[in-house]
């Protein structure tokens, strides 16, 4: 597990406001404490219960008892577990052929404070993706760009070869250079390279991964093996990688994972999860897992029917790996650190280091029987499950399913004033 | 349905009923609903009793019905069932103005089979939120069309007279009569009644409901909105919202209200961001003021911190002190009613299978309310199950899926 260690000391800017500041203070010292929470913060190798204080968009402070006099609110999250939001690399916010959906109802309530959308847009319309979906969100919506130009608009058009050129691309992405982190290549069946080719060949004009959904099996002439060892570089990205129409990841006969996927991720390949409403079934999963085969990165590719399928939201899929036997703070740990190194954007995001975003997760570990439903809607009883209960997204609470938050209604005095 | 064919209906499921026999040995049920508790006011039960479903219909619904012929058998002895609820204040045209969300993932999934979009578009932009939502989603959406032509799309259109044509809005209505049950106004600013006479007269002319979202001003107050500018089986959404003035200084609900409902006008919850408040409800609900039907006014800003969603809107009323009975009448029964569709909201035999199925958690829950304040209950719905049409449509506890390794090989590896 990589990890970063940022300081555990206050920034100077913060210590000297402290001192300088009169006794009754205008401002309060800290916007919003989140106290007593069991913290998992990978990055920082935090795993315990600690305080989080947050001051305007920004995590100010993270220590085991911070002083609430004077803080704005005061939110008890004892009990809960608190992590950075998380990072979903595998999102649908603007296209998709089972339909989009939108960012702040689906990720924000779901603990995912960062979404990346994956190839719903190619050069000919992200402008529109942007104006319509990106600039209008409370989450952080982030792009891999297709490389067809039209992004993923129908099954024609994405095998239109003729559409996909990666200088065009690769203006795009030079254009939007902060929100888009990569090239996708998707559902493309054609018996040759093209589609990963010109995917790849984008990724090096602008020193972007590629992240490629690719029906190949070995009968089509084109093998797994080639695909991951002799097409990808290091840093590119297989998503559905539990699906094994896409990626070949068990042998048929042992039921092991194959060399080359071991090989694949000695090389820096990564493999993300995908889950959608094909793409996570139980029988390959659970094999993979059982020989020690996780995800890099776990994502949803949460869309119109994913959603009400499998219903594989961050907090669903982080429980199945659980089932699984992933501990929980891998698991976020594969929820937000992997992904955000992937897309280059750690250690601004997938965090709660001082000094980065306020974007935070409030979770709860329920106790029960539960079953968890794969893509093809087969399922797997458990007995734990981890459901967000509140999110911040820029220091701000966005949702809060209990109103952990907020006052009772007989002792709130004046209402807020609601836009 | 005519009245005639419904009541032939009842006709002969009486007859069925009355000669109490079982199902026919050949007959082959789709999904059997196994002892779940049933709540469907239409028909008066109140109990356990099982399902049957058959194609997209409604078969049987009795006690101890054989579970051998049935290809599916799910049993709900844990779970309330009712009749596939109906949202009266929704917006689902997902593509057009931006507060708007996707129907099937916010209404299926909270037991929503019928969602009525309360004015998203008008006349000018209806038939691209046909197109573009309505008719490629599995929940039923309906709607009330707004009297400004080209929607919700903010006061320089929805404050301009210009834009409120009656006989234009009425020729829509009558072109889509399957669809479109109402008329809505909303969000009219100017301190004249235009707006609302204009709704009122192109629902006279459609003969359908009118639905008012109201911002009483001074000199146009909310008494005479409510008796002399609406009809009976009209509709006042936003009842609990903080614009208006029907609680006295001791909190008593004013005698307007009570005459304005003996005049048969219908107050609807319409949630929303805005619009239900606690310190409304709670005191209106204890004099017996209850809401004639319970909605939530969803869109992108009511779903996140006041959770304006079907399940946890319903949960807020269970603590409040309504029977689940209450809730599930003022969600189907009253809504079908109120837009003139009493062949929904119902569990009757030959009825299209719409049908929720609820866990109720006990427990300690926050609830939110527009004003960003809370209510500790120790009660909540989760809907668990939805059949649309016959379809299994949501089914988070995985009810009806098979286990997986039960499933046959179903993957390249086995």
């Amino acid at each position: 597990m990589r990890t970063r260690i940022v300081s555990a000391t206050p920034p100077v800017a913060v210590v000297l406001a402290a001192l300088l500041a009169p006794p009754i203070c205008a401002q309060p010292v800290h916007d919003l404490v989140l106290k007593g929470g069991h913290v998992i913060d990978t990055a920082n190798e935090i795993d315990g219960v600690m305080d989080i204080a947050v001051k305007g968009e920004t995590i100010v402070r993270i220590a085991e008892s911070i002083d609430v006099s004077g803080a704005g609110k005061v939110v008890d999250v004892s009990g809960l577990y608190v992590a950075p939001g998380f990072v979903d690399l595998h999102a649908h916010p603007y296209l998709c052929n089972s339909g989009p959906l939108f960012p702040d109802d689906v990720w924000l309530t779901t603990g995912t404070t960062t979404l990346v959308a994956c190839g719903d847009a190619g050069w000919r319309n992200f402008d529109d993706f942007k104006a319509k979906i990106i600039d209008r969100s409370k989450a952080r919506v982030l792009a891999f760009i297709n490389i067809v130009g039209k992004g993923i608009a129908g099954m024609e058009a994405e095998h239109d070869i003729s559409d996909m050129d990666p200088k065009k691309t690769a203006a795009k992405i030079l254009e939007h250079p902060d929100l888009i982190v990569g090239i996708k290549t998707a559902h493309y069946g054609n018996p040759d390279w093209i589609a990963i080719d010109r995917s790849i060949e984008a990724g090096r004009l602008t020193d972007r991964p590629i992240i490629v959904d690719s029906g190949i099996l070995t009968n089509t002439g084109r093998t797994t093996r080639e695909k991951v060892l002799d097409k990808f570089r290091p840093g590119d990205m297989h998503t559905h990688f539990y699906n094994d129409r896409q990626v070949e990841v068990l042998s048929r006969f042992g039921g092991k994972v194959q060399p080359y996927m071991w090989e694949a991720r000695r090389r820096g390949v990564l493999f993300d999860m995908g889950h959608g409403a094909g793409s996570f079934l139980w029988p390959v999963a659970s094999k993979a897992m059982a020989d020690g085969f996780p995800p890099d990165t776990i994502s949803t590719d949460l869309h119109q029917k994913s959603v009400r399928a499998g219903a594989p939201d961050m907090p669903n899929c982080i429980s199945k790996m659980m089932l699984l036997g992933m501990p929980l703070a891998e698991a976020i740990h594969r929820s937000t650190v992997t992904p955000a190194e992937s897309i280059n954007k750690f250690p601004e995001i997938g965090t709660l280091g001082e000094g980065e975003t306020a974007d935070i997760a409030v979770l709860k570990m329920e106790q029960g029987i539960f079953a968890f439903k794969d893509a093809w809607g087969k399922k797997k009883m458990g007995s734990r499950r981890v459901r967000a209960v509140m999110t911040v997204r820029e220091g701000e609470i966005v949702f809060d399913e209990d109103g952990l938050g907020f006052p009772l209604w007989t002792e709130s005095g004046e209402y807020d004033k609601i836009p | 349905m005519t009245r005639f064919v419904r009541n032939a209906f009842i006709v002969i499921g009486l007859a069925a009923w009355t000669a109490s026999a079982p199902l026919a040995a050949q007959e082959i049920i789709d999904i059997l609903l196994k002892n779940g508790h049933v709540i469907d006011p239409h028909n008066e039960r109140n109990g356990r009793f099982d399902i049957a479903i058959k194609g997209e219909k409604i078969h049987r619904v009795g006690k101890d019905l054989p579970a051998s012929h049935a290809k599916k058998v799910i049993d709900l002895g844990e779970y309330y069932v009712t009749p596939g609820l109906i949202d009266l204040h929704t917006h689902f045209d997902a593509y057009g103005a931006w507060l708007n969300l996707q129907p099937d993932h916010h209404a299926l999934t909270n037991g929503v089979t019928t969602a009525v979009d309360a004015g998203s578009s008008g006349h000018k932009g209806f038939e691209e939120f046909k197109a573009g939502t309505i008719d490629k989603s599995k929940t039923r959406v309906l709607a009330l069309l707004n009297i400004v032509g080209a929607g919700m799309y903010g006061p320089e259109v929805e404050d301009d007279p210009e834009q409120m044509d009656v006989e234009a809005t009425v020729r829509m209505v009558k072109k889509h009569p399957e669809i479109i049950v109402g008329i809505k106004t909303a969000h009219y600013e100017p301190v004249n009644w235009i707006a609302i006479d204009r709704a009122r007269e192109a629902a006279e002319k459609s003969n359908t409901v009118l639905m008012v979202d109201f911002r009483p001003k001074p000199d146009r107050g909310y008494r005479e909105l409510l008796l002399e500018h609406m009809r009976p089986g009209d509709l006042h959404t936003h009842v609990y919202s903080q614009r208006f003035d029907w609680l006295d200084e001791n909190n008593k609900v004013k005698s307007y209200m009570w005459e304005a409902r003996k005049k048969g006008i219908l107050f609807d919850v319409g949630h929303g961001n805005g619009s239900f408040y606690f310190r409304k409800a709670v005191p209106a609900i204890k004099q017996g003021f209850l809401p004639d039907t319970i909605s939530t006014d969803i869109h992108k800003r009511s779903i996140m911190l006041p959770r304006a969603n079907m399940a946890t809107t319903m949960s807020k009323f269970l603590n409040m002190g309504l029977t689940l009975e209450q809730i599930v009448e003022r969600t189907t029964v009253a809504p079908a009613k109120a837009i003139r569709r009493t062949e929904l909201g119902t569990l009757s035999e030959g009825a299209e299978a719409d049908i929720a199925v609820f866990r109720l958690r006990e427990g300690e829950f926050g609830f939110l309310d527009s004003g960003r304040s809370k209510m500790i209950g120790n009660k909540k719905l989760f809907c668990v199950l939805t059949v649309r049409k016959g379809e299994i449509v949501w089914d988070t506890e995985g009810l009806a899926a098979t286990e997986f390794t039960q499933a046959g090989p179903y993957t390249n590896f086995r």
